[in-house]
């Protein structure tokens, strides 16, 4: 790469005549600034104009967003919902962890009323969600499983071994063979590295 | 008897600056490990750590939930070693309550908070030593840390005193010649822009003065984003050569 | 920005804080000569070629002179000769520590271009500036820095230049070291006996106590003064008590110490004897000792000056005299609480005025100097010149006052010119009533308009146009400085519209320019006999500002309508344009009030005013305003010699209390709307009333003609002072006010936001200030500005509002008005000197107004002359005289004086002390056997003076 531009916030940067404003930069009358400190970064992604953005070395603070796909961790089960930690937002860890709820009603799309959440999710369990609303008052971030690919990604049996999916709701213990139930997750192959 | 003389007939302050000169002003950024964001100042004898935590969740009460921005929290506080005399400093007294206060809206101001709704971002900053322009010190300090930390702000905020004696604005001024007497004004500025983030002033001044006394303060806060400019590049240069590596 | 810096840590230790503080070192600070080509100073301050032409330095030389030089030298470095003079900041700052007055001296000379004095800045200079080393005092560490400068400055001015630099110091380490590192120095005295140019520069030179070739054998006269440590541990403790000395004008041997109080007490305590005084001279701050009850003392009443011709070794006599003021039996209530002075805390010298009192050695170049104030010991000093300063006024300013001198010694300043002259004399007068004299600066006349003035078209829209009013003004005789007149219609409805138009002079002085700060430091004009100290430029007094008839001139107005009973129906104010109709003088206004036979617009004004005027008058007195008397003498000046040639006691007409009362409604109506709008800021004035105690003389004096005064309240006083008469004794009630006069408290200025009691004792008035003559007082054009402001004709400025800034203004009205007081009593005393000198020995009735212990005060009705009868002689024993305190009662061999007493003097011209020329009286009748005097040939002179007029 040739040496990239440094920017630092405040810093004008271009007219929005020439690109479309891109992630560290916000708009003002009609140019665009830089928000943060870190490197100009100018990619034509098929669009008219290309975009400008501010990229830093250090990965910036990403919060959970509506539609995101966020990895979690359950935390506590009950009939009504269950309650997850948000780890990952896409690909980007979270440096702090924010809360999430998984509502019965919102694990699988079908079905939705015979939904039983301790069939769905226990404590521990690795699951793909996606950002559905941030929430109100009450509630904290509010995920969905309801999709083929989202679901529990990574399950321990009861003699602690990770469990294998064996249908889109079962989940089998490789030790004793047990099977439990669970909202599994067709993973598919760009999500398992995380 | 006779107090002291701020401002000699030769144009020279008590430690030897001209009227519109500043005090040395130095900086680092990212001075601590675990804080998303950290800036550690010198201005002249005040010394200022700003560490950044954010966004993340709101803690606490669930009520100060802003559905559009996020919750900017400040907290401001002295080292008991910070001035000549040793001191407890109790958190919380009406002082620092109320420093607290000005710098949170200060960086309401200039950070983007509405990039994060529902979430926090906790600025803190500590005086570890004294010596006049605290405020200031520390808005510039947090400045630093915020841009540390990533947060998408507007601008700098750049912060400066200014203050008057025998009807010449001096810029920046130490702790002795803001206990001499007189009015000290404080702005804080986003320099390019020229928005006034924060002006304070506690004490009288007649409005004629006040147009001058604001020019200095302003022209000053134009000098410390110098300063923090040329830190700023030079702390991203030192990480380009970093992970360069 | 050039900034190079290094950290120094200063501690200052005063409980256990350590302070840090920064300081930078630059390489922008220039050295100020014009020689140098490094430097890139602009205006350089330095000459390039200094001329002071020296034996000893033959060549061209810059000064830099050390703390100590500058601070005991400043007499000599004001010298218009001593150029090309090196200020360091250290010495700077060091003087300002040391020495206020000091200080404003010289950045008076630093400011002055001619002088060619620069300050450099070393302490923050990059290669001048050093650390304290450890174990090093500050002063050496200032000695060091000196030298250090001396030797940067030696080093940086090129050579070609030939530009040597020359260190200034007396102390002899210092000398010695700078030596050794190769600087040229010199003692001051040294350098200045050097001078070719002024020999006279010498004597101007004080006497340091590094000189230790005084004479050492002479005895310890006072005790020492104790360190000032020890004083202020000693005032923490209670044990000694801080106050300011006031030495007794009319007792050389006595003074007070006035003791500043919480809030308003004051106390003060009795010093007697010189070792009790202890060198304390009047004015300084002092630490004293309360002497223990049974050693308390009353004041003496006995008056003693020190004017004997007493050399040093004849101090035999004055313990005599001592002892004899201790040694009086006194009535044990009149003790006072006695202390003696044990050390000094400031000392408040000033150059004092005065003359020398040649030494008898004819060849002696010390000599002792009488100041003009009596209240200032006499102080000696060292010149060679005493031959030709003998029978001069010169300015002397004391140096200092070991203890083993029974004077303190000081340094020739100035010559004035020849006592007696009335020149000499008028400048005397002014310097030591500190009054500002010298002709306006240029700086100051540049802010006058420019000539000719006219009256602008903006002016006109601004202001209300009353030219088409008949206005007059109504003053004294001869009187060029007019600052109010008058006019009063009848309106349509029935009222009288009255109105006081005063010269608007704040139109012309604006805020904080040179002109407005020259009026304000000297605060009022002062009217002296026969000459005039004008407050502002008289263009603007005589001319522009003064409301001279048939002219247009700006105006400030006060306007009411009042109906026919003098009730003030409506006020308003405004700037406004107005054209006098006629200046006239009390007697004309009187003569055309009274002459049946006028009728003309302007007479029929004045009666209208005069009758609304007498109506408010009354109203005034039946609230309980005051009416004093005080005598007042009018001179009639030759105007060719300008020597006063009649005196006569001035005399007051109906028409002079009709201006007085508009004046008054006027002041009170302002003071009012000011106070109203700026209840903060207002510049006000008020007349404490007297505490009771004042009352006790005049108690005690109309006991003795067995009447009472009731002093409860202003109205009760007024009214008993209308019932007080005698038969067959006219003048007793004009004698009994000036007493009461007495008995008053100074009316001050103050600033309504720092004070609460606004009253106005004499005039009866709960609110008053100053507005109807800002062409002469300060406070008036203060007072202008405000209304202006509270009207919306003007727009205010900082200081204005500030009332900090308002009440240190007043401080310094107030003292100017005193002394313009004193010096306006002084200068009437000096003519009339003149007028008995050029009169010869007058007999006169004069009634006795007080009584001391040894002597009569005599008023002379017809000349309002007081005088001092004394019994008691150098050449002649004492009679026997018995004092009663209580009446108080005078008995002299056999005859008793009672206040009030109707006697006889002579009155003649005492010129034997030139100085202190005095009005002597003695006594005719009475006759006492060996107390008064026989007639003398004094009836032919009055008869020819009668024929004289």
């Amino acid at each position: 790469m040739s040496p990239m531009k440094l920017c630092v916030p405040g810093e004008r940067l271009c007219s929005t005549e020439d690109c479309i404003p891109g992630t560290g930069t916000y708009l003002r009358h009609g140019y665009i600034f830089a928000s943060l400190a870190g490197y100009v970064l100018r990619k034509n992604e098929g669009e008219e104009l290309p975009v400008m953005s501010v990229v830093k070395e250090t990965e910036t603070q990403l919060l959970p967003d509506v539609g995101a796909i966020v990895t979690c961790k359950v935390t506590s089960i009950n009939p009504r919902f269950a309650k997850v930690h948000i780890l990952y937002v896409g690909s980007t860890p979270l440096k702090d962890r924010f809360r999430g709820t998984i509502r019965k009603e919102d694990v699988r799309a079908t079905e939705k009323d015979k939904v039983e959440t301790y069939k769905s999710f226990r404590p521990g369990d690795i699951v793909l969600a996606k950002v559905i609303s941030l929430g109100d008052v009450q509630s904290n971030y509010l995920l969905t499983t309801a999709e083929n690919e989202l679901g529990v990604v990574v399950a321990h049996s009861e003699a602690g071994a990770q469990m294998v999916p064996v249908s889109w709701c079962e989940m089998q213990c490789p030790r004793t063979h047990a099977k439990e139930f669970r909202k599994v997750a067709r993973v598919q192959p760009e999500y398992l590295q995380a | 008897m006779a107090g002291i003389e701020l401002l000699s007939d030769q144009g020279y302050r008590l430690d030897g600056r001209k009227a519109t000169e500043l005090r040395k002003v130095q900086a680092r950024m990212g001075v601590f490990g675990q804080a998303d964001g950290s800036a550690y100042l010198e201005q002249g004898n005040t010394k200022v750590l700003a560490v950044v935590y954010g966004p993340h969740e709101v803690r606490g009460a669930r009520s100060k939930i802003l559905y559009d921005r996020a919750v900017i929290n400040c907290q401001y506080s002295m080292a008991t070693f910070s001035t000549a005399e040793r001191k407890r400093r109790p958190h919380g007294d009406r002082k620092s309550s109320e420093m607290s206060l000005h710098l949170k809206q200060t960086f309401e101001a200039a950070v983007l908070t509405q990039l994060y709704p529902r979430s926090q971002i906790d600025i803190y900053v500590k005086i570890l030593q004294a010596d006049g322009g605290n405020y200031s010190a520390c808005v510039n300090a947090a400045t630093l840390a915020v841009i540390d930390a990533g947060i998408p702000m507007r601008d700098y905020v750049c912060a400066c005193t200014a203050g008057f004696v025998d009807d010449t604005p001096l810029a920046d001024l130490c702790h002795a010649e803001e206990s001499g007497g007189g009015t000290s004004l404080a702005v804080a500025l986003l320099p390019r822009g020229g928005q006034i983030a924060l002006l304070q002033m506690d004490a009288r001044l007649h409005q004629d003065h006040l147009d001058t006394l604001m020019e200095a303060a302003m022209t000053a806060c134009k000098g410390v984003s110098k300063v923090l400019d040329e830190v700023v590049r030079q702390h991203l240069q030192e990480m380009s050569i970093l992970t360069g590596e | 920005m050039l900034k190079s810096k290094t950290f120094v840590k200063k501690t200052r230790s005063g409980g256990i804080l350590k302070v840090v503080r920064e300081h930078y070192l630059r390489d922008d600070i220039w050295c100020g000569s014009e020689v140098c080509v490094e430097c890139k100073d602009e205006s350089p301050v330095l000459e390039k070629d200094p001329c002071m032409e020296s034996s000893m330095c033959t060549f061209p030389h810059y000064l830099i002179p050390d703390t100590n030089v500058v601070l005991h030298q400043i007499d000599v470095l004001e010298d218009p000769l001593i150029r090309n003079v090196i200020i360091l900041q250290t010495v700077l700052q060091e003087v300002r520590h040391r020495s206020a007055p000091a200080y404003k001296r010289i950045k008076d000379a630093i400011h002055n271009k001619e002088k060619h004095f620069y300050t450099f800045t070393n302490e923050h200079h990059r290669e001048t500036f050093i650390e304290r080393e450890p174990g090093e005092s500050a002063n050496d560490r200032n000695d060091r820095a000196i030298r250090a400068a001396a030797h940067w400055y030696s080093k940086h001015i090129p050579d070609s230049a030939e530009i040597k630099v020359v260190m200034l110091t007396n102390d002899r380490l210092n000398k010695e070291k700078a030596e050794q590192t190769g600087l040229l120095v010199y003692r001051c005295d040294e350098y200045i006996k050097s001078l070719i140019a002024n020999p006279e520069l010498v004597d101007r030179l004080a006497l340091t106590s590094d000189e230790k070739n005084e004479i050492t054998s002479s005895k310890i006269l006072f005790p020492e003064h104790l360190p000032l440590s020890q004083i202020q541990s000693g005032i923490k403790s209670g044990k000694y008590i801080q106050g300011t000395f006031r030495a007794n004008r009319d007792n050389f041997l006595e003074g007070t110490v006035f003791v500043h109080g919480e809030g308003d007490e004051s106390t003060e305590i009795l010093l007697q004897g010189l070792q009790k005084l202890n060198r304390a001279v009047h004015q300084d701050v002092v630490a004293v000792e309360l002497l223990p009850q049974e050693d308390w003392v009353a004041p003496s009443a006995v008056v003693l000056q020190d004017d004997g011709s007493k050399g040093e070794d004849e101090e035999e006599e004055e313990e005599e005299e001592e002892k004899k003021l201790q040694t009086k039996q006194v009535h044990r209530d009149s003790l006072k609480p006695t202390g003696r002075v044990v050390g000094i805390i400031k000392r408040n010298w000033r150059p004092y005025c005065g003359m020398l009192t040649l030494s008898h050695i004819k060849e002696s170049t010390r000599h002792l100097f009488t100041p003009a104030d009596r209240r200032i010991p006499r102080i000696r000093i060292e010149t060679r010149q005493a031959a030709t300063l003998e029978g001069q006024r010169i300015m002397v300013a004391i140096d200092g006052w070991p203890k083993n001198s029974r004077y303190p010694r000081g340094h020739f300043m100035k010559n004035l010119g020849s006592a007696g002259d009335k020149e000499t004399e008028t400048e005397v007068l002014l310097l030591e009533h500190d009054v500002p004299h010298l002709p306006f600066s240029q700086n100051v006349l540049s802010f006058l308009p420019s000539m000719p003035w006219a009256i602008t078209e903006d002016d006109m829209n601004r202001r209300e146009d009353l030219r088409h009013l008949c206005v007059c003004s109504v003053d004294p005789p001869g009187c060029t400085d007019i600052d109010d007149a008058l006019h009063c219609r009848e309106l349509e409805n029935g009222n009288l519209e009255v109105g006081v138009h005063i010269a608007d002079v704040s139109h012309f002085i604006r805020p904080g320019n040179a002109m407005d700060q020259e009026a304000a430091s000297r605060g009022t004009t002062v009217y002296l006999c026969g000459k005039r100290i004008d407050m502002v430029p008289e263009l603007l007094s005589s001319n522009l500002c003064s409301l001279r008839s048939n002219v247009e001139r700006l105006a400030f107005s006060c306007i009411w309508e009042m109906n026919d009973n003098a009730e003030i129906l409506n006020t308003r104010f405004t700037k406004s344009v107005i054209n006098s109709k006629a200046s006239l003088t009390y007697a004309e206004a009187q003569m055309k009030i009274d002459d049946r036979n006028m009728n003309d617009d302007i007479t029929k004004n004045l009666r209208g005013l005069n009758k609304l005027a007498k109506i408010l008058k009354a109203g005034r007195i039946e609230k309980g305003a005051l009416t004093l008397s005080s005598p007042e003498v009018r001179f009639h000046i030759d105007s060719e010699t300008h020597d006063p040639i009649d005196l006569q006691t001035k005399e007051l007409q109906e028409t002079n209390s009709m201006v007085e009362e508009f004046m008054l409604l006027a002041n009170i109506s302002v003071a009012q709307k000011i106070y109203d709008e700026f209840s903060e800021c207002a510049l006000l004035r008020k007349h404490p009333s007297p505490p009771p105690s004042n009352y006790d003389i005049l108690h005690k004096a109309i006991k003795t003609k067995n009447l009472v005064i009731h002093t409860d309240s202003a109205k009760e006083l007024a009214d008993s002072l209308n019932q007080a008469d005698i038969e067959g004794f006219p003048y007793f009630n004009t004698l009994l006010r000036i007493l009461a006069t007495r008995c008053m408290m100074q009316a001050v200025y103050f600033c309504s936001g720092l004070d609460s009691d606004f009253r106005h004792y004499g005039l009866a008035t709960p609110i008053y200030t100053h507005f109807t003559s800002p062409i002469r007082r300060y406070s008036d054009i203060i007072v202008h500005r405000l209304l202006a402001v509270a009207i919306g004709a003007d727009s205010t400025y900082p200081a204005l509002m500030d009332k900090h800034k308002q009440a240190a203004l007043c401080n310094n009205l107030n003292y100017r008005h005193k002394m313009a007081q004193y010096a306006q009593r002084a200068s009437v005393a000096f003519h009339t000197q003149l007028f008995f000198k050029s009169r010869g020995i007058l007999n006169e009735e004069g009634f006795i107004l007080f009584v001391r212990k040894n002597a009569i005060i005599v008023l002379i009705p017809k000349f309002g002359l007081e005088g001092t009868v004394f019994f008691e002689n150098k050449d002649k024993p004492s009679p026997k005289m018995t004092f009663n305190e209580e009446v108080p009662t005078l008995t002299v061999e056999g005859h008793t004086f009672n206040l009030f007493d109707r006697v006889r003097v002579t009155i003649s011209l005492d010129a034997s002390n030139i100085q202190h020329q005095k009005i002597r009286m003695s006594l005719l009748e009475p006759v006492i056997p060996g107390v008064s005097v026989p007639l003398p040939e004094a009836e032919p002179e009055a008869k020819k003076a009668k024929l004289d007029r």
